[in-house]
């Protein structure tokens, strides 16, 4: 529940101080790596045209939609359409029923976990592999990913020895490589038995009906390339208009996630084998996911969040993400994007008290290849939530007190930056509960090290 | 597709166009401009090696398919068969035994094109995925002549025959996902290796 954020925020860095070790490792490794992979391109031109392009796609969505659903139609490929999770959980398990599907090999996608997919296959009596060495981890110990990019990046080493150990009787302090030899081992027979794989979309191309796909393991190519039939599950706000658009979006993705200049492997896939020598898929079905995505696009602020790409270079920015992970968020969408995309997917009650869980110090939006102003947005949500009567002081006592923890001892510099980038308005609803948090700071276990040390370790 | 699917549809392509109506068509930035390298080749070679491709020299005295047998024997573990693409020319295949690409030591494919700026080979389906995938090493014949300075050059040409799927192929298979340390050959090639003709 995020309901219960604060809480486990609390649970977290007070019983797993593991996690945070973990998380702010890793994370800072790879927002110094988006900071070199942007140093070597015109980041900033890249990013305006991102979000032009973005913005251009999403104000003629129905266009867009329309187009790639005649050209994945036209290629011999078929589309769904399905409102909710619910719907598109019915989708999938009715393809998978209809061809005799007995298991099926997943890619990492974080829309098939928001529609809880996994468990309704499995109930339907279909087996179900995730792919990705950190996803595949992650299924062992029956936990939700952590972050997007890096699913189990809360896992130590240690962690997955001793998992491995127990379930893939590799020695007990067998080195990464000999792990992952032995997860490929036992995810080499699967992709070869799987009779359908599933993956998300990183993009949809209007122009020619492409469903696009990054990653550097090479687990999607297979997954869309072995078993007879693909499904891909992908959220509306997906669309790409053209090919020439999917070239710069390739990159820069690329780039703000890793730092590298293009993820090692790409999949672009316009319909199911076609002509002789392709071994790929005999059916390849596209499901055009709304649930709650259309709530998001008539929101007159929220829709900017769905020029989100899923990069992850916003978590990894995050002082506040960088304490917990993305497990205390209890949503599938973590950290600051999730923060101002889950309100407006669930609803902003159910997302309470997520907006507040940000100090607000910008560091997201100066990373965000397509320039979503996340703290803008935070603040509108928390206007809504106060205007809403949703905010009892106790809680914001609470988050406001976890994100100093993670920011001190920036409060005057902070309330300084909220000041000069919201205007009084925004920094008057921001700071009582700044106020509140020296009320109450005796919450959170405090860092022993502030994130600017940790920051500057990371990068020197 | 269901009756439900029909109505879904319609719903969400109405809530989409009313949402678009009431706050305005934006239009479209035009191209990027990413700068173009003025040798193609040398741009593609320096970002294909740093992200762990390799780069090989044949012996341009010997007859291709001769230099790849011998080239491939000498590989640490040398391969005894091979799974080939449907697209290798006579005069590019090693003199190796064809085994199903699933047991191969190595796969050998042509590349449709390559790309500077990313450092990526192109790879149409019809050149048979399982041996882009499963052989622990990847053996790729790149033309000299089809490497493209931008990503956007190399997929606007590849519009005009677009296959059922196409891969790009940056480096090895990579996975930082245990204790953060890298590890190569994780689903795909562990070697990914290009030989310009
Ligand atoms: S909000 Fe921006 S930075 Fe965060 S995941 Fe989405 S695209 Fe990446």
């Amino acid at each position: 529940m995020i309901r219960d954020y604060a809480a486990r925020s609390r649970e977290i860095i007070r019983d797993e101080p593991g996690v945070r070790e973990a998380v702010t490792g890793a994370t800072i490794a790879f927002d110094e790596k988006r900071r070199k992979g942007y140093a070597e391109v015109d980041a900033d031109a890249w990013r305006r045209w991102a979000e032009g392009v973005k913005n251009h796609t999403l104000t003629h969505l129905d266009h867009y939609l329309t187009e790639a659903e005649a050209r994945l139609r036209a290629n011999g490929a078929q589309v769904h359409w399905a409102a909710d999770a619910a719907e598109a959980r019915e989708i999938v398990i009715g393809l998978a029923t209809r061809r005799a599907v007995a298991s099926v090999v997943k890619g990492k996608s974080m829309v098939t976990e928001e529609i809880d997919l996994n468990p309704a296959l499995e109930e339907a009596g279909i087996e179900v592999i995730e792919t990705d060495l950190g996803e595949y981890v992650l299924q062992l110990l029956e936990e939700p990913p952590s972050h997007i990019l890096g699913p189990a990046l809360h896992k130590s080493l240690r962690q997955v020895q001793d998992l491995f150990a127990e379930r893939l009787n590799t020695a007990p302090d067998g080195d990464p490589d000999t792990l992952a030899r032995a997860a490929r081992e036992v995810l080499r027979n699967a992709f070869i038995d799987a009779d359908m794989g599933i993956t998300g979309a990183n993009f949809l191309v209007a122009e020619t009906g492409t469903v696009a796909l990054i990653e550097n393991e090479g687990n999607i190519r297979l997954t869309t390339s072995l078993p007879r039939v693909h499904v891909a599950v992908v959220g509306i706000e997906k669309l790409l208009p053209r090919m020439t658009d999917l070239a710069g979006f390739l990159q820069l993705t690329a780039r703000a996630a890793t730092g590298q200049p293009i993820g090692c492997f790409v999949s672009l896939i316009q319909g199911p084998a076609a002509e002789p020598g392709d071994d790929g898929p005999e059916e390849v079905h596209v499901v055009l996911v709304d649930n709650g995505r259309t709530d998001v696009l008539a929101h007159e602020h929220a829709w900017e969040a769905l020029r989100c790409v899923r990069c992850g270079a916003c978590l990894n920015a995050c002082p506040v993400y960088r304490q917990t992970g993305g497990h205390a968020y209890g949503h599938v969408y973590s950290g600051p994007i999730g923060s101002v995309l889950d309100p407006g997917l669930l609803g902003l009650h159910d997302a309470m008290p997520l907006p507040f869980a940000s100090s607000l110090c910008g560091a997201c939006e100066d990373a965000c290849p397509v320039r979503i102003p996340i703290p803008e947005l935070l603040l509108e949500w928390r206007r809504e939530a106060q205007d809403e009567g949703l905010t009892p002081w106790k809680e914001r006592a609470a988050l406001a007190g976890l994100a100093s923890v993670a920011t001190q001892p920036g409060l005057y510099r902070l309330a300084g930056r909220i000041g000069s980038r919201l205007g009084a308005r925004g920094a008057a609803r921001a700071l009582p509960m700044l106020g509140e948090w020296a009320r109450d700071r005796a919450l959170p276990k405090p860092s022993p090290r502030t994130f600017r040390q940790l920051w500057r370790e990371g990068i020197e | 597709m269901s009756a439900g699917g029909e109505s879904s549809r319609e719903r969400i392509l109405g809530r989409v166009a009313r949402a678009a109506a009431s706050r305005g068509r934006l239009s479209h930035p035009g191209a990027l401009a990413t700068p173009a390298a003025a040798d193609p080749v040398s741009g593609f070679v320096k970002c294909f090696t740093s992200s762990g491709g390799e780069v090989v020299q044949a012996d341009r005295g010997r007859p291709a398919n001769e230099w790849l047998t011998g080239f491939l024997q000498a590989l640490e573990p040398g391969v005894v068969g091979v799974a080939v693409g449907p697209e290798v020319p006579a005069g590019l295949r090693p003199r190796l035994p064809d085994v199903a690409a699933a047991h191969a030591g190595a796969g050998i494919s042509v590349a449709w094109g390559a790309v500077s700026e990313s450092g990526s080979l192109i790879l149409p389906s019809t050149g048979t995925r399982a041996v882009q995938l499963l052989p622990p090493v990847h053996v790729v014949w790149v033309p000299e002549g089809r490497v493209f300075a931008r990503m956007e050059d190399a997929l606007r040409e590849l519009l005009h025959g677009l296959p059922a799927a196409v891969g790009l192929h940056s480096g090895p298979s990579k996975s930082a996902d245990i204790g953060r340390t890298v590890v190569t050959g994780v689903h795909g090639p562990g070697r990914c290796m290009v030989v310009f003709i």
